[in-house]
């Protein structure tokens, strides 16, 4: 039971720690990773129930452990390479979706995968084999997209990111709203993703257009 | 998955999923049996294959998959020299969007990743490419305009 508390203890953290993503772009009171995990694992299994033969206990336990290596390994944005300390400089960049050639990209991605990995064996290295296992599996698949449901849930992670944003849009004028839509139409094709999309553009977009 | 879905593959994704049938083909045989071979206990292995070492339904579930992938595949073929100016499955497409410099590779779904570069042809941005050539600007504006201009696409 020791190694359980300690583990519970640990994964508290993620009530505290902002999402870097909102801290880089200077929103006020971010949401913190365990807020962004609590919305997305409803979502998921929501979203989910609209397609056929996904297995929804599994969506949401990968919902759950999909980033509990940010314990230790921190928040990792595909910002962070280029992020530069001048306030200005960096809300010109966030105006911009990040571009990088194919090897880079291969580059990040990998650098990004061994650090999580790293993090995630550190922070279960005490808990039963079983569960070790488990949540390794799981985050794997989140990470690789092994099953159906990983690659399910892997869109509505993003999605659940793209809806925070325009929410705070919404409330802040910020973040730049461009980005995020050029971001998410290269990168959803799952089609309830993108209906929830659209129902987006229609909610928050009533009053004002958004621009680049 | 839609069994009647028709899935195009570049020869590497085709490649992986064959390697990865077969891997997992022999784990369940193995599993029936009653042993795992000792590859399996080696941290060694891909350790996307470790998942389904523990999980029978989970393999159970992922080779079904992966036949259903296998037998309705497509190969995507090199098109021919006067086509390959032309966007299709396979093509690595280099875009310019508001001044910046990108490459994606036009995919299916179950081989897209777009964290590498991989777009999905279901994916608004790839299916407006499919079909386009170099010289064109491919206008997406739900709801903030965008504008692709096709610089050069290439074929391996």
């Amino acid at each position: 039971m020791k190694e359980l508390l300690d583990f519970f203890h640990k994964i508290g953290k993620l009530k505290k720690m902002p999402r870097r993503g909102w801290v880089i772009r200077d929103i006020k009171n971010p949401e913190t990773i365990a807020e962004h995990t609590f919305r997305v694992a409803i979502m998921a299994w929501f979203l989910a129930k609209k397609k056929e033969k996904l297995n929804i206990e599994r969506i949401i336990k990968i919902a759950l452990i999909h980033d509990l290596c940010e314990v230790y390994a921190g928040d990792i944005t595909p910002y962070d390479s280029i992020l530069p300390k001048n306030k200005k400089k960096r809300e010109e960049l966030m105006k911009i979706w990040p571009r990088f050639s194919n090897s880079q990209k291969k580059k990040l991605a990998k650098r990004k995968y061994n650090k999580e990995k790293e993090s995630l064996e550190k922070l279960t290295a005490k808990l039963p084999s079983d569960l070790k296992k488990e949540i390794k599996n799981l985050w794997l698949d989140y990470e690789k997209g092994l099953t159906s449901e990983g690659r399910f849930f892997r869109q509505t992670d993003r999605v659940e990111n793209f809806l925070q944003a325009m929410e705070y849009w919404q409330k802040y004028k910020n973040p730049p709203q461009g980005p995020w839509w050029i971001w998410a139409r290269e990168l959803f094709d799952e089609p309830i993703v993108l209906e929830l999309i659209k129902e987006m553009d229609k909610k928050f977009h009533k009053k004002k257009k958004p621009r680049v | 998955m839609s069994e009647l879905k028709k899935f195009y593959l570049t020869k590497e994704g085709l490649d992986n999923f064959k390697r990865e049938y077969e891997t997992l083909k022999e784990l369940r045989i193995d599993k029936a049996r009653g042993k795992v071979p000792e590859i399996w206990e080696s941290e060694d292995l891909n350790p996307e294959y470790l998942s389904f070492r523990e999980d029978v339904n989970l393999l159970d579930s992922k080779l079904f998959e992966l036949e259903n992938i296998l037998k309705n595949s497509k190969l995507i073929k090199k098109p021919l020299h006067d086509k390959q100016n032309i966007v299709d499955f396979g093509a690595t497409i280099l875009i310019e969007v508001d001044g910046q410099k990108d490459e994606f590779t036009l995919v299916s779904s179950v081989e897209s990743n777009p964290t590498l570069g991989k777009i999905s042809d279901e994916s608004p941005v790839g299916r407006a490419l499919l079909g386009r050539r170099v010289g064109d600007e491919v206008v997406i504006s739900s709801p903030i305009k965008t504008i692709y201009k096709i610089k050069k696409i290439k074929y391996n």
